[in-house]
């Protein structure tokens, strides 16, 4: 009777996790499923299957340099976001300082404050700026780069953090009482230690600012902008196969990244 | 350690300590916090048609707002929203997070995998997909005609579900993974002992799993709930120009009507709803379980 009990349970935790699991991933496979259609209608059943929506990307301008956007920007912020967040991480990491938590904390924040809080202040603070410097940094690549920077600095500084708390430092004192200076020490033993959490850091500010939708809509100027931002104009207006065709493109180039990832660090243990 | 070197390996002097930490937090404390106290001084500065922004010290924007039934409506239909999108996702996520923590199956990684592709593609992406799905000539559409069950196609897009089934979606997969993370550090001792002392399955749940997974439910309820009330892609697309939630509201206000200091009394005003309902929400769940 209670093996019946346990047993009915089990059968409906498995049913609603898989079914769960499968309502996840149903608007992909929605999307990926048009992107094969024959006919440009997304009516069902589909008349045929053809490729030929792959090919119509490259004449829509917007898709194509709002890829090309979105790449440099990822790529810039992802760097420059590294160069400030690694350092940073060392630090947290490896010191224990009066206010410590908190400018943990801060460097978190970008993660937290809602996408539109964060599209609204920035692109009242650009604007600010414009008028105090007399540049034009409102809807320029660099004010772009500078607001997907802040996307990227908390993952890394996450990621690196957890590599670093997990790292002995037999190694590094070795290497010091060998006669290292810090910055050899640094470069030859602690950074191919962290290299995972680097990497995983990486990848997912890279990720983010990729993906990015409602801080970008913002800070873009006219004709820059980033791929979601020419996906949802697109889907304002109409949906068809190739607006689908580049959102799966978007989840091949997203897949990719995951599965480079996960080879660093296990997924399971970073999310 | 400190024997070692004259200074602990890794702990550089005070002043590249500076030197390695001020750069990032400036950098974030400048491109953000900055930016929401300039925005929040914004929102108490007068709008004037073909003058755009005037100085001005005053509270007009917020009276504004609460005075319109207009904008009262738009608040209540995102909160309504929102809340019904966290506990969806709650009741959803838990199964799934708890079949994840608890697996041995070496699929895991893929597992996740499967749950983290999703929340990395983008919300448009994910509309796309929905889009696919409750068109009038839709997959749903399509099927329940051609099973005879609708003689005519029944109206999914644009309607308040379709946004609530879209956000859902685009939010199980931060619950799911906030729960799996507690859950993880539960031993499984407690449950079986909940078990051998007869406890049906869905009363372990209740008062073994759930107490001691409180703090992870917390953690995602509040998160859901942020990105709910929040949401941008998920109700411009799915529910039509007509459906206004506060997201599309502050975006509309700045880059439409240029009125920015409406437009940031409207984000203070999402972002102040937003933390006292998280507070109230944290309280309440508190109580219950506590």
């Amino acid at each position: 009777m209670m093996a019946d009990g346990r047993l009915a349970g089990r059968v409906a935790l498995y049913g609603v996790a898989w079914a769960t699991l499968g309502f996840i991933l149903l608007p992909l496979i929605f999307v990926t499923w048009l992107a094969f259609f024959a006919q440009e209608i997304p009516s069902f059943p589909p008349e045929g299957y053809s490729l030929k929506w792959f090919g119509a990307i490259a004449a829509n301008r917007n898709f194509m340099t709002g890829f090309s956007t979105s790449l440099q920007v990822a790529v810039a912020a992802t760097v420059i976001g590294l160069l400030l967040a690694v350092p940073a991480s060392l630090m947290l990491a490896r010191r224990q300082f009066l206010g410590g938590a908190a400018l943990n904390q801060l460097l978190l924040l970008p993660l937290v404050v809602p996408g539109v809080v964060m599209g609204t202040s920035i692109y009242v603070f650009q604007i600010e700026t414009e008028i105090a410097t007399g540049l034009p940094i409102l809807g320029s690549l660099g004010g772009l780069v500078a607001g997907h920077t802040l996307l990227v600095i908390p993952w890394t500084v996450r990621l690196v953090t957890a590599s670093l708390a997990g790292l002995d430092r037999a190694a590094e004192e070795a290497a010091q009482s060998l006669g290292a200076n810090q910055w050899t020490t640094f470069f030859r033993v602690t950074l191919p230690a962290i290299r995972p959490g680097v990497v995983a850091g990486a990848l997912f500010g890279f990720v983010t600012s990729f993906g990015n939708l409602e801080m970008s809509l913002f800070l873009v100027g006219p004709g820059r902008i980033t791929l979601p931002i020419a996906i949802l104009q697109y889907l304002e207006w109409k949906i068809d196969p190739t607006v689908a065709a580049v959102s799966v493109l978007q989840i091949l180039l997203i897949a990719v990244a995951m599965v480079i990832t996960d080879r660093y660090v296990k997924l399971a243990r970073v999310v | 350690m400190a024997t070692i070197t004259q200074r602990p390996v890794g702990e550089p002097g005070a002043l590249t300590a500076a030197g390695l930490l001020v750069p990032a937090s400036l950098f974030v404390a400048i491109g953000l916090l900055v930016p929401i106290a300039i925005l929040f001084r914004y929102s108490l500065n007068a709008f004037e048609p073909g003058k755009l922004m005037v100085d001005a010290l005053t509270i007009a924007n917020y009276v504004k707002f609460f005075s319109d039934p207009f904008y009262l409506q738009v608040l209540w239909r995102t909160v309504r929203v929102a809340v019904a999108c966290t506990v969806f996702c709650l009741l959803f996520g838990f199964p799934l997070a708890y079949v994840l923590a608890r697996t041995q199956s070496r699929f895991k990684n893929l597992l996740v995998m499967a749950i983290v592709l999703p929340l990395f593609v983008g919300n448009a992406v994910r509309a796309a997909g929905w889009m696919v799905a409750f068109g009038s000539k839709g997959f749903i559409n399509a099927s329940l005609m051609g099973l005879g069950l609708t003689s005519a196609p029944i109206e999914i897009m644009y309607t308040e579900l379709a946004v609530i089934i879209g956000i859902i979606a685009v939010n199980l997969p931060f619950m799911v993974l906030t729960l799996q993370s507690v859950i993880e550090g539960i031993d499984r001792n407690v449950e079986e002992a909940a078990f051998s002392l007869g406890a049906p399955p869905m009363t372990m749940a209740m008062r073994v799993l759930f107490p001691l997974a409180l703090p992870g439910i917390l953690a995602g309820v509040i998160l859901t709930f942020i990105l709910a009330m929040n949401a941008y892609a998920t109700p411009v697309l799915l529910g039509g120009p007509k459906f206004q939630t506060m997201g599309p509201l502050v975006f509309s206000t700045f880059a439409q009507q240029n009125n920015w200091p409406f437009g940031g009394a409207v984000s203070f005003i999402l972002m102040t709803a937003t933390l006292i309902l998280t507070v109230a929400s944290t309280l309440i769940i508190r109580r219950r379980y506590a």
